[in-house]
């Protein structure tokens, strides 16, 4: 119950959102080609379902599996430039690369490199959705308290033993933070991938665009975030798991 | 103090304001960036006519028909399968002045295969490079079955993957990609859609039914000064495709001259010397509309002569 409540908030501004948009087109205020009724939106996603779900889940297959990979690869890659400063220094700037990396303007070469389909999708996806990763990784595993690091320190604790029972843990929070902001990335790195390299959602919102389906291309947009959102509530959950007993912001 | 430095602001805001309605500025929104098949929009003297034209030009993806039924462009460019499908979505939009008389879209693929035909093609298998929402794409998918090959989104412009694999079929504007890809050294056929029997104006020049309505006699001089432009164009492509190369230096200029000289049978057909630049017939407008309700482009067909206007 008290779940429930606390999702009415949440839907409020969305039913109003729904309701202007609705009525701005009905009445004319709005031309139908340039913003879509919610109601043909949710007719379009009716009519195309066995379409628009069957990419829905390629899509998702492919932001997953690049998130994934941007999760194991952005860990093990923070991981080693925390080793020590000259690492750091000698390795950080290329891994800003990854953030700054225009992806609609390199999509064309992963086409040739990875082939089109499933690979070249991944591949974006992972490109765009690492940097977070590595980041707030980073900035976890050096911002372990001093004290306990001396602590750790004075009993003897090897290297990796400090990482991982100490520095890891520590970090948690703030990787975790690191993945929030990656799975977005990773959803919208697969559309970008997939407008490219074809198939999925971002073939769905291409072909409609072109035949001016306006209400096709929302009703694959509106998916898109509910991918998104489940992304999202994953590592919500997650976090819940691992951090309630002794993080503040799970309690 | 406030009210004084307002005061001081409030000519500029009034002619910030002005500047947005100033009845001489007319928007022509193209949907590509500046290239051959505009060349005669470049050419055109607007100046000759009273006409203040600012050309936008465009991209992939760019709305430009959504832009001009909205009226953020007064002018567009774009084809006429499009403006049939808009239309039949209730946006008011009419064709004023085609262009390409006939469809100059095709289909290249690597000579070396020895294909006689479209048929062939989509027999043979290989991958073909095809932008699926298109009418033409569906209309080949109907008459030749796409289950030998695969389809793969079209990456615009670029060639470097029909470049890369001997299989590699791409759809192509006739007079442009071939033409860079020999340039490159590939060895290229071409099948024109219009072999399919799909032949749609395009590059048409357009403007909003309430544009027409409000100023007819602007729309007019439009019309006046794009068709001279075609002309000069035509006659002597140089200047303006120097002009154009300065705006889009990625396309080489002999790429520029070559394309503007291939694009012009395209252009004046036997039918434009007897009924000018850039005219249209019912006709072919009542095939379009019929070819786009086959294929389930369009659930209401527009009446064919409310589709575009001679002025």
């Amino acid at each position: 119950m008290r779940r429930l409540r606390s999702v009415i908030p949440a839907l409020i501004p969305l039913l109003v959102v729904t309701a202007a948009a609705e009525l701005a087109v009905r009445y004319g205020f709005v031309k139908s080609y340039l913003v879509p009724a919610p109601s043909s939106v949710l007719r379009a996603m009716i009519e195309s379902r066995a379409e628009l779900f069957g990419a829905l889940l390629t899509t998702s297959v492919s932001a997953l599996v690049g998130f994934l990979l941007s999760t194991v690869a952005g860990i093990a890659i923070a991981v080693f430039l925390s080793s020590s400063r000259a690492i750091q220094r000698a390795f950080y700037p290329y891994a800003v690369f990854f953030q700054t990396v225009p992806i609609i303007a390199i999509a064309p070469l992963l086409v040739i490199w990875f082939g089109y389909g499933t690979r070249t999708v991944v591949a974006s996806a992972f490109v765009v959705s690492i940097f977070p990763v590595i980041a707030n990784t980073l900035s976890g595993i050096l911002s372990t308290e001093p004290a306990l690091r001396d602590l750790f320190r004075l009993y003897g604790a090897s290297t990796l033993v400090t990482l991982f029972k100490l520095r890891f843990p520590a970090a948690l929070p703030q990787i975790l933070t690191g993945l929030r902001v990656a799975s977005g990335l990773a959803v919208i790195g697969a559309i970008v991938g997939e407008f490219i390299g074809g198939q999925g959602l971002g073939s769905v919102v291409d072909v409609a665009r072109t035949q001016q389906r306006v209400d096709k291309v929302f009703a694959a947009v509106l998916l898109a975030s509910v991918l998104g959102l489940a992304l999202f509530g994953l590592i919500n959950l997650v976090s819940y798991i691992t951090l309630r007993r002794w993080h503040a912001s799970e309690q | 103090m406030h009210r004084r430095s307002f005061l001081r602001i409030a000519p500029a805001i009034a002619l910030l304001a002005n500047c947005g309605k100033s009845p001489g500025k007319i928007r022509l929104a193209l949907n590509w960036k500046p290239d051959p098949q505009f060349g005669g929009f470049y050419a055109a003297p607007y100046q000759a006519h009273g006409l203040d034209v600012e050309i936008l030009p465009g991209g992939a993806g760019t709305p430009t028909i959504q832009m001009v039924g909205a009226g953020s462009a007064e002018f567009g460019v774009v084809s006429a399968d499009e403006l049939v499908v808009a239309r039949s979505q209730g946006n008011d939009v009419v064709a004023l002045y085609a262009v390409f008389q006939n469809n100059p879209q095709g289909i290249m693929v690597h000579a070396s295969r020895k294909l006689a035909s479209l048929a062939d093609l989509f027999k043979a298998g290989g991958t073909v490079a095809l932008q699926r929402g298109l009418p033409y794409a569906r209309l080949l998918e109907k008459k030749y079955g796409f289950d030998k090959v695969k389809i793969v989104p079209s990456p615009g412009g670029d060639i470097s993957a029909f470049l890369a694999d001997k299989n590699f079929a791409q759809q192509c504007f006739i007079m442009s990609e071939p033409l860079t890809a020999k340039h490159r050294g590939a060895d290229v056929q071409v099948f024109p859609v219009s072999d399919a029997g799909y032949n749609p104006y395009t590059t048409v020049l357009v403007t909003s039914g309430s544009f027409l309505r409000k100023d007819p006699d602007r729309a007019k001089a439009m019309v006046a000064a794009v068709r001279e432009g075609w002309r000069a164009y035509l006659d002597d492509p140089k200047p303006t495709n120097q002009r154009m190369n300065q705006l889009n230096p990625s396309m080489a200029p002999e790429v520029f001259a070559g394309v503007a000289d291939a694009q012009k049978p395209f252009i004046e057909t036997d039918e434009t010397r007897r009924n000018g630049l850039g005219s249209m017939t019912e006709e072919r407008w009542q095939t379009l509309i019929v070819q786009l309700k086959e294929l389930g482009d369009i659930q209401q067909a527009p009446a064919a002569d409310d589709c575009y206007r001679a002025l």
